[in-house]
């Protein structure tokens, strides 16, 4: 991965974010004296380069949520690297830290519980500028009026509590307390799962928007992958705190290469009754974090695992060079070209 | 076909300067419960009945010298256990003593008590809560078990023990109450503090820069206090009652303080005789502490965060 | 086929501390033996009124008005314990959330063994039996092993399959299942969504899909219901009311939804916002937000039948407007099954 990211580097600029080896494990406790721990993520790197969107796919228990709170610095990494701008986060002074949270932003799921229930929307926009002392009051009180503009919220809306809002309305007003301090990179937990269709449609312009405009990068942590195959330029196929494949949009949702992000594909409820979800389907559930399986962490659920699955962790492949997977018969597959994946996806899309 | 099927509902491609995605998308508010009324904001029927009694009762005790009609202590022996009358409405006691008079006075030191009790165990319950949980970890560990070890102890045991070694009063009483409250508070605090913790607006203040002190006092406590504040009124009205108890048993004010609970040891002497010199402070004890029941619920319900306990 | 439910006329209102809620209005609809419809619309639309009215659970500060007929009787018109016999015996649920609908105290075998000698007269052992065969036709793994374990210890997934096998315990003719696969994973909700088609397939139970993800609807109904702010504004065949939406409404929800044709590109946004039910206005209730809006709309469209199978409240419509003894309009949109959804362009 590291060698494939100075590639990019070469072609791209700096990564804003890059993450190295991140492990991040949650000890638990089992009755009085027993112990373990949930390995939430273990050893994803991953990159974002300015203004770019990077969405992280993949189901509940997968880590995605927990690799964005670690990006956030609202979770300590138990090991690995996260480095922003090229400065290792964790090495950073008390101030450096400072710097680096005003240039990551989280944004979350429900904007009901992301607002202080007590707080005129003003007063939350205004909070962070209030922490970093940014500018004058009056200049402050400005910079909100500019804020709300910036996400479309009406200014005559600046006295209201969150309860006199819409659910959209209240996802703005997160969206702008975020912006407040000019953040370079927003991490936004599934910011649109809770909102209805038309809202939805609302909120991803909104960021769209927001990307084009800011040249802000999103890590966008998502489980809908027709909003993600919307709203992003890359895509991070997430599975038992692994990232399976990484590539480009486009390429991950025309031709993917692991197993799983195919069946992830394939079980999207289509709006669109000729189109029915296709025959692949995944048998079983996601195993548990605390005891996750044998080599590729995969291979109970995988329609095509082989014996090497069981035993062997596969390692990423590089398909090019923006794209890769971890997956043995996808690297097979890359050999000979003939491989059960692509017979697969023959008799998916036919 | 519809000329323009979609047009003007919605902006398509990409949008100007400053987004009208916005403006379009969000021009019209629901007006969701803009106007509280006067009832709503003391927490309905029962919590605007609660207020007024007790600001009838605070009003009555600060001006028991004006509105009583003899002195609470002025006895009279030509009127032992007199029936109610116009001069003495509530009747005398065994002493002759007006009842009216000294129950006024007696709601001087009932709420007092209870008032005084229940801010003291707040001042002390309240940072302890909000530090065990707002930190959590180890000093939340050491916190909660010296709390327990207060709690541990049953709480009758521990107000008398302490007045076998102060020496009974009024003060003694208060204070005694107040250390049985503490780990009440403190207890109600903390788990609060836990769930307020744990929203995302918190978690994003603290990505957005805001300092932890700013944080408890912005967020925190104005989201937290709301069970606390249920709790004190509970709370107060038990006080009523624990004082009125202590003092029955000769624990809590001594004679001759009119109070409410020793004037119940006077009149059970006399209940067959002259039972207004039971019923009446009997009464005050009743009133006070629906009162303050009353303030829980109305407080309960304007905390309740949807407003929707219909 | 033959009506299994027909809601005619059916309004709901909420009394509330700020005045009366109307949460339904003029519904009409039928559901036909051995068919999935889906209620599609967005939140506070009605879409879970209307089933909380099929199956007795509205609230007590609720009003309905017009007739509820399940298989020729009136709900409505029903007693208590007539409707709530009726509900043990023809009508099961299915929840969004299976843990609040499964005891956490029980194991699942046990509760879904509970249910069907609620409504039969069998021996523990029977039951037991039966019990087990339901939650193997549901697909739980090792039936058998897993019959004395609580919920906990099964996933959303799994969870939701026991509230289904237990809903299939009285063998129901009605299945009501609201937003059943929301809390799901994506792979596990396709499973799921299988899981209800193949049930429906074999005991040819009547499903009432209650949804807000038109994906899902598109995937497992026959037939589709448009809700907006408590008016049922459109119902099509499935196939139909995605190809060629008529309800303006329904077009712009369409429109909505990101798709593979709209990468970057705005999506369609609908204007305005969902008006305040204790406050509805008048006629039309999308009319507000609506790009079309006219003089008449002030007026509620009637809810006309055009051709075999759709149904359609909206007066640019020639069917609703014929209803009322209106000629078309005269640049009205035919129902043209191929204009195109989505973009003019």
């Amino acid at each position: 991965m590291t060698d494939q990211a100075s590639t990019v580097n070469d072609h791209d600029g700096a990564p804003l974010l890059e993450v190295e080896g991140l492990v991040k494990r949650f000890p638990i406790r089992r009755g009085l004296f027993g112990s373990g721990s949930v390995h939430a993520v273990e050893g994803v790197d991953l990159h974002i380069r300015p203004g770019e969107v990077l969405s992280l796919v993949g189901e509940s228990g997968s880590g995605k949520s927990t690799l964005g709170a670690c990006v956030t610095g609202m979770s300590k990494p138990t090991a690995g690297r996260i480095r922003f701008a090229g400065e290792d986060v964790a090495l950073a002074s008390r101030r450096g830290r400072a710097q680096f949270r005003r240039r990551v932003q989280p944004v979350f799921q429900d904007p009901r519980s992301s607002l202080d229930p007590r707080w005129p929307i003003e007063r939350t926009i205004r909070e962070p500028l209030d922490a970093y002392r940014v500018g004058s009051p009056a200049d402050r009180t400005a910079r909100v009026a500019e804020l709300m503009d910036l996400v479309g919220l009406p200014r005559h809306l600046s006295a209201r509590q969150p309860r006199q809002l819409s659910r959209g309305q209240q996802q703005r007003v997160a969206i702008a307390a975020a912006l407040a301090l000019g953040p370079e990179l927003l991490v936004a937990d599934e910011p649109v799962s809770a909102l209805d269709v038309s809202v939805q449609a609302q909120i991803l312009n909104l960021l769209d928007e927001l990307r084009n405009r800011l040249k802000l990068a999103l890590l966008f942590i998502a489980h809908d992958l027709s909003v993600v195959e919307h709203l992003s330029d890359r895509v991070a196929v997430m599975y038992l705190g692994r990232i399976v494949e990484t590539g480009p949009v486009e390429r991950i949702f025309a031709s993917p290469e692991h197993p799983y992000t195919r069946a992830l594909i394939d079980a999207i409820p289509h709006a669109d009754p000729g189109r029915k979800m296709s025959r692949i389907r995944l048998t079983g559930e996601i195993p548990s974090p605390v005891n996750p399986p044998s080599g590729c962490r995969f291979h109970p659920r995988c329609p095509v695992a082989i014996e090497q699955c069981r035993t062997v962790d596969p390692p990423q492949t590089h398909f090019d060079q923006t794209h890769s997977a971890a997956c043995h018969v996808a690297a097979a597959g890359l050999a000979q070209r003939t491989s059960t994946i692509s017979a697969l996806s023959k008799g998916a899309t036919s | 076909m519809i000329p323009n099927q979609a047009g003007p509902a919605g902006p398509v491609g990409p949008v100007g300067p400053v987004g009208p995605v916005g403006a379009v998308g969000e021009a019209v508010v629901m007006p969701r419960d803009e106007r509280r009324t006067l009832t709503e904001r003391f927490g309905g029927r029962e919590g605007l009945a609660g207020w007024t009694i007790v600001f009838v009762l605070i009003a009555v005790a600060i001006l028991a010298p004006v509105l009583a009609p003899h002195s609470p202590e002025a006895i009279d022996g030509n009127r032992i256990l007199a029936a109610p009358s116009l001069a003495h409405p509530f009747g005398s006691d065994d002493l002759g003593r007006d009842v009216l008079s000294r129950v006024l006075y007696a709601f001087r030191v009932s709420l007092g008590i209870a008032v005084g009790s229940v801010a003291l165990a707040m001042v002390v319950g309240l940072p302890i809560g909000v530090l065990a949980g707002y930190a959590g970890g180890w000093s939340d560990l050491v916190l909660m078990r010296l709390i327990d070890l207060l709690l541990s102890f049953p709480a009758l045991l521990l107000a008398i023990s302490l007045i076998a070694i102060l020496g009974p009063g009024s003060l003694v009483a208060l204070l005694a109450i107040a250390i049985i409250y503490v780990p009440i508070m403190a207890r109600v605090v903390r788990s609060s503090v836990l769930v307020v913790r744990g929203q995302p607006y918190v978690r994003g203040a603290r990505a957005r820069g805001a300092s932890h002190l700013s944080v408890i006092r912005g967020h925190v406590l104005p989201n937290a206090i709301g069970p606390a504040l249920v709790q004190a009124s509970v709370l107060m009205a038990f006080a009523i009652v624990i004082e009125a108890a202590l003092s029955f048993l000769g624990l809590g004010s001594q004679p001759p303080t009119p109070e409410l609970g020793l004037m119940l040891a006077d009149g059970n002497n006399y209940l067959a005789q002259a039972p207004w010199v039971e019923i009446f402070p009997g009464l005050g004890i009743a009133i006070s502490v629906l009162a303050f029941n009353l303030i829980g619920d109305g407080l309960r319900r304007s905390f309740d965060p949807n407003g929707l306990t219909q | 086929m033959s009506a299994l439910v027909e809601f005619r006329d059916v309004g709901v209102d909420y009394a509330r501390r700020g005045g009366i809620v109307s949460a339904v209005q003029n519904v009409s609809l039928t559901l036909e033996e051995n068919e999935t419809f889906g209620l599609v619309g967005e939140s506070g639309c009605g879409k879970t009124t209307l089933s909380m009215a099929l199956m007795g659970l509205l609230p007590a500060s609720a009003r309905v008005t017009g007739q509820l007929m399940f298989r020729g009787e009136d709900l409505f018109a029903m007693s208590e314990s007539e409707h709530r016999r009726l509900r043990g015996d023809e009508v099961s649920m299915v929840f969004q959330d299976p843990a609040t609908s499964l005891d956490a105290t029980f194991g699942i075998g046990y509760q879904v063994a509970e249910t069907v000698r609620a409504h039969r007269q069998v021996s523990r052992r029977e039951s037991k039996a039966r019990a087990l065969e339901l939650l193997r036709e549901v697909g739980i793994p090792a039936a058998e092993s897993r019959y004395s374990d609580p919920p906990h210890r099964l996933s959303g997934g799994m969870r939701q399959r026991v509230v289904m096998a237990a809903a299939l315990a009285n063998d129901p003719s009605l299945l009501l299942a609201d937003e059943p696969t929301t809390a799901l994973d994506v792979t596990i909700q396709a499973q799921v969504l299988d899981l209800l088609a193949a049930l429906q397939r074999k005991h040819g139970t009547t499903i009432l899909l209650i949804a807000h993800d038109l994906g899902v609807v598109a995937q497992i109904c026959d037939r589709v219901g448009v809700m907006y702010a408590g008016q049922l504004v459109e119902v099509a065949p499935v196939g139909e009311l995605f190809a060629a939406p008529r309800h303006p409404y329904t077009r712009a929800l369409l429109d909505a939804l990101p798709s593979r044709g709209r990468r970057g590109r705005a999506l369609r946004v609908i204007g305005g916002q969902v008006p305040d039910l204790s406050h509805p206005p008048a006629g039309c209730r999308f009319a507000d937000r609506c790009p079309h809006r006219m003089d008449v709309c002030a007026t509620v469209p009637p809810l006309a039948t055009s051709g075999a199978e759709r149904q359609i409240a909206c007066w640019l419509d020639p069917a609703t407007r014929a209803t009322a003894g209106l000629a078309p309009l005269p640049d009205s949109p035919t129902p043209n099954p191929a204009v195109p959804v989505g973009d003019p362009s």
